[in-house]
């Protein structure tokens, strides 16, 4: 139907998917902040579970390897170091990723 | 004293067992958490049966919700991965509402009187059920990760530009950062909730305790009260940012596995 696409038709599908797109691109800037927001009480739990967990890992995998190998106390020693090593490195990027969108390389729609 | 006696902060994240089930010697009877997980799904998938049922070109309320997850789980998906991400959209979008729904409904005050077992209880306030979500994640990112790249996925663990004699150093520490990745994903979530759902309990408490002191100081049970409701509005919030930073590190890290040999 409505072929002819008359002045009194409602504009047709395309021409509104057109415009809609136009309206998304203009307030593509507006929508940054969101990544942003979220309680201070948010970030400090995400940051303390990421250094967490790697020491728990660490922690884990020297014992782990104590227990397998009878290297006690040097595989938890390293694991210790390790993990605490493994958990800063996880919240210098949970740092990075929550101050700005993600990664420039995962923008690319080809 | 009423209050002192009641149930303690603790209690509702027992586990009790609904239907008793056995698998040969393994216990796999149907939980409060079990039932609540199920419940998780049917209302999910209820809500999103009854959205797309008409599917109008002018979209009603249940419709435009639906559409508005839809859209915010794809933006995610595009955004943290590119296109070709979007064939995880299905789990992903899949993940976000089983984690925002079971978070709601935890949420419900539990109905005067009901038995136990039928007390209102968060899934995602025990951390099997976040451990199990988180290496389902991960497993998907191994899995896909090697078979898209095949041993170049290794490359993940080795930085560009790292000297030589530091490198098997870092090797090490990315092996353990990437090993912490579903642990930090299932402690966050399930410490929050937990955290939530201890603090409503703490200041219910106090309301009771305060209201059996007497005409004195009975007044002023009001303060935790108004505390309760701030703290639900918050809890409503957290449920809804966590399922979100769920779902969002699940994309970021399916994003190593895409996009392995970008490092």
């Amino acid at each position: 139907m409505a072929d002819d696409a008359g002045k009194q038709q409602p504009p047709s599908l395309d021409e509104f998917s057109k415009r809609l797109a136009a309206a998304r691109g203009g307030d593509a800037n507006a929508k940054e902040p969101r990544a942003k927001d979220g309680s201070g009480m948010g970030r400090a739990f995400r940051l303390s579970s990421e250094l967490l967990a790697g020491l728990i890992v660490g922690v884990l995998l020297g014992w782990g390897l104590d227990r397998l190998a009878g290297t006690s106390p040097w595989g938890l020693l390293a694991g210790i170091f390790l993990g605490f090593a493994a958990g800063v490195l996880n919240v210098a990027r949970a740092m990075k990723a929550t101050g700005n969108a993600p990664p420039a390389d995962g923008r690319n729609d080809d | 004293m009423i209050g002192l006696n009641a149930a303690g902060p603790m209690e509702q994240f027992e586990i009790v067992p609904l239907v008793p089930l056995s698998l040969g010697t393994i216990d796999i009877s149907l939980t409060n958490s079990a039932l609540w997980m199920i419940i998780a799904v049917a209302v999910s998938a209820a809500f999103f049966l009854a959205a797309i049922r008409r599917r109008a070109l002018v979209p009603g309320p249940l419709q435009s919700t639906a559409e508005v997850a839809y859209e915010f789980v794809a933006d995610m998906v595009r955004g943290a991965i590119g296109q070709e991400g979007m064939k995880f959209f299905p789990y992903v979008f899949t993940l976000f509402i089983f984690i925002l729904t079971a978070n709601l409904l935890g949420l419900f005050p539990t109905i005067p009187g009901a038995p136990h077992g039928l007390h209102t209880f968060t899934t995602t306030s025990h951390i099997i059920v976040t451990f199990a979500l988180a290496i389902l994640s991960i497993s998907i990112v191994i899995v896909y990760g090697f078979y898209k790249n095949g041993l170049g996925f290794l490359k993940l663990f080795a930085p560009s530009g790292v000297p030589i004699w530091l490198l098997p150093l870092i090797v090490l520490i990315e092996f353990v950062s990437f090993l912490s990745r579903p642990l930090s994903l299932s402690i966050r979530l399930f410490a929050n909730m937990l955290a939530g759902h201890v603090i409503l309990k703490v200041f219910a408490t106090f309301i009771v305790m305060l209201f059996g002191a007497g005409a004195t100081f009975g007044w002023l049970s009001i303060f935790p009260f108004l505390g309760i409701v701030a703290v639900t509005l918050l809890e409503l919030l957290v449920a809804f940012l966590q399922a979100y930073v769920f779902a969002i590190l699940t994309c970021i890290y399916l994003n190593d596995a895409v996009h392995a040999g970008h490092h």
